[in-house]
């Protein structure tokens, strides 16, 4: 397997139940799925199907009943809750369909938050911070409160907080579920423009319009994968822009994403 | 994990901030307390060095012979507190005075038989209860006092003498030169023949405020009150070399004889201020007990406050965990939070409970008694009440479901 698709998450078998007995129901049942890295994949299904549950499991913040998840190859069942949490502030990236912003913090206050976690320095953290806001074009409102911000802005100042630690892996839980028609395509430039650096995303969402920015798109139904559909090949997933860079012969194109085709 | 430690002092700080008006008014319950410690233990710590510097002053040489029980040392304090019993029981008599005189190494010694009554002036003034102190003329030696005017009591006065403490002169005859006018004291005539200069500390190894006190013969005192006791005899010694051996000889003659009574007590050194020192200790123990109930309020209410945050800020328990904040993050971030509201409330205790000490030694003889002993221990208890106060709401904020967080919207 080549560096580009390189496998960078593996789900077997996994099952999530909630409650016992007569009263237990599913939310996912033997579900399997791999995530290369640099893939952008939107899961879709009605509600109640296991998309959150997935992406929660994904994200470290639930465990599976049964089942293997491997993170980089390693089992997330052998990683402690304090690696794990670690995990999070380093290498995902949550973004929610309602931006949960801490609404007494400043938005770069906000955007620094995962790097409070990762072991930076305060003076270093809202340097860090403040330069994405200035990629986000919300430098001149990073001392507003979340309050003060449109709901467009507040998305783009929570993914601009997905991203602040240079995260792996970027989770979106209907992260335009919120917007209006223009912010929701603001938002999903700003995601476009995020993968095309490189960086895996596994989106849900129930706006099949937005397929057009994902490279997989699979629908989930009951628990379990109903289709998956790749609509870029592995090998042509963009590389992580510093890999990228360390390994690119001079005279090969930039990209060389091929037109969308249903697998 | 100083960095660490940092960043969860500063989010403490923050959130503290963003809640001023409760912070502080939780402050306030932790700061009430701990101004109580600080009060009580400066006053106490203020009296007992007072006593101690007033031995000092005295000299090495005093030794006291008082009256004792067998009974523990804090069942005697309840009984100086409940009833004055000890006066009642005092075993000391004029003749143990004439026996310790004829002792060796023994340079003076004066009794002193205090009771409580009233007196009569030249011009009908009358004072419902005043000490009156029956000795001998090697009281004023003794006790290192001078003579504003006058002389003192003599052993060969031809009619009934009586020395005056300054502050009584003034409030018997509205005047601080009453040398020559008489009182009336148990039907009997006494002439005033000195004035003793002012001393002005009421609190002494004595038990007795000297500038209010009438003093006379203790024979003639004797002869007018049947129930006079002996409360105390200060004895002045040669030697100080000897003075291990002296107090054993006084004792042991004592004992001959007074056929055996052993309920007496010959004190020396810093023994003699034990008394009043056990005393102030079990009164300041027990307003400290006081005072530390207080401070289990204010820590309950630190903890009252800390469950509020934390159910107010489940959300942000959620978000604070998506992003990657641990369990011993967020514990170690609301506990930060209630040691800060608990210290804030110590140090603010502590400069209320010094700037009430000292507005009570304006109007007291005392002197606020700062000392590092009093700072360990407010600081230690400030620290203890937020620590085990605020752990059960940071166990709790800790122990929070992130999936569930972010769905609660307090």
């Amino acid at each position: 397997m080549s560096e580009e698709t390189e496998t960078i998450i593996k789900l077997e078998n996994l099952t999530k139940r909630f409650g016992y007995g007569d009263a237990a129901s599913y939310a996912l049942k033997d579900f399997d799925l791999t995530v290369k890295r640099g893939e952008f994949i939107m899961i879709m299904g009605p509600s109640g199907c296991g998309k959150t549950t997935l992406l929660n499991l994904i994200g470290l913040l639930d465990s599976a009943t049964s089942g293997v998840y491997r993170l980089n190859d390693e089992p997330v069942s052998r990683i402690s809750a304090r690696r794990q949490a670690r995990l999070r502030a380093k290498k995902i990236g949550f973004i929610f369909q309602n931006f949960n912003l801490i609404p007494d913090l400043p938005i770069i206050e906000n955007v620094a938050l995962p790097l409070v976690y990762s072991g930076y320095h305060k003076t270093r953290r809202l340097i860090r911070a403040s330069e994405i806001l200035d990629r986000f074009n919300l430098k001149e409102k990073e001392y507003y409160f979340p309050s003060q911000l449109s709901g467009g802005q507040q998305q783009r100042a929570a993914i601009a907080r997905a991203i602040v630690a240079r995260p792996e892996i970027i989770l979106a839980d209907e992260p335009t579920g919120n917007l209006d028609s223009h912010s929701s395509a603001l938002v999903m430039s700003e995601l476009s423009r995020i993968h095309s650096e490189g960086n895996t995303i596994i989106m849900v969402t129930h706006n099949p319009s937005l397929t057009s920015y994902a490279t997989r798109v699979i629908h989930m139904l009951d628990g379990s994968i109903d289709t998956d559909i790749k609509t870029v090949a592995d090998s042509d997933l963009p590389v992580p822009v510093e890999k990228k860079n360390r390994r690119r012969p001079k005279n090969k194109k930039k990209s060389n994403r091929k037109k969308k085709t249903k697998k | 994990m100083a960095l660490l430690l940092r960043t969860h002092y500063e989010l403490a700080r923050t959130s503290i901030k963003r809640n001023r008006g409760r912070s502080f008014l939780t402050c306030l319950g932790i700061s009430i307390g701990v101004a109580s410690i600080i009060l009580i233990l400066s006053l106490m710590g203020s009296i007992s060095s007072l006593i101690s510097s007033q031995v000092a002053q005295i000299g090495s040489d005093l030794v006291v012979v008082r009256p004792s029980t067998t009974k523990t040392a804090v069942s005697r304090v309840v009984d100086e507190l409940t009833s004055s019993s000890m006066y009642l029981k005092s075993n000391l008599t004029l003749k143990d005075v004439a026996t310790i005189e004829k002792l060796d190494n023994i340079a003076s010694v004066a009794p002193l038989a205090v009771s409580v009554n009233s007196l009569s002036g030249d011009d009908d003034t009358f004072l419902p209860s005043v000490p009156v102190v029956g000795t001998n003329p090697d009281f004023i030696k003794i006790q290192n006092l001078t003579l504003k005017s006058g002389t003192f009591l003599k052993d060969d006065a031809p009619t009934a003498t009586a020395v005056i403490g300054a502050k009584l002169a003034n409030d018997l005859y509205g005047t601080g030169e009453p040398v020559g006018k008489t009182l009336t004291l148990l039907g009997e005539r006494f002439i005033i023949v000195g004035v003793l200069t002012e001393v002005d500390d009421p609190i002494n190894f004595n038990n007795l405020d000297l500038d209010s006190s009438l003093f006379v013969s203790a024979s003639a005192l004797n002869k007018i009150d049947n129930s006079l006791q002996i409360q105390q005899i200060n004895i002045r010694t040669e030697n100080t070399n000897d003075l291990e051996k002296t107090v054993k000889t006084i004792r042991e003659t004592l004992i001959a004889s007074k056929n055996g009574d052993t309920n007496f007590s010959v004190l020396s050194g810093d023994d003699i201020t034990h008394p009043a020192g056990t005393l102030f200790s079990v009164i300041s123990s027990i307003l400290s007990v006081v005072a530390g109930i207080s401070l289990i309020v204010g820590g309950i209410g630190i903890m009252n406050i800390m469950l509020v945050s934390v159910a107010e800020r489940t959300h942000e328990i959620g978000i604070r965990k998506a992003v990657g904040a641990s369990t011993g993050n967020i514990f170690l971030q609301f506990l930060f939070e209630a040691l800060i509201l608990s210290l804030s409330g110590g140090f603010l205790g502590l400069i209320l409970g010094y700037g009430l000490a000292f507005l009570l030694c304006l109007i007291t003889p005392f002197n606020p008694f700062v000392s590092w002993q009093i700072l360990a221990i407010t600081f230690s208890t400030a620290l203890l009440t937020g620590l085990i106060f605020g752990l059960f709401p940071a166990i709790k904020a800790a122990k929070k479901n992130p999936i569930y967080s972010l769905k609660f919207w307090g």
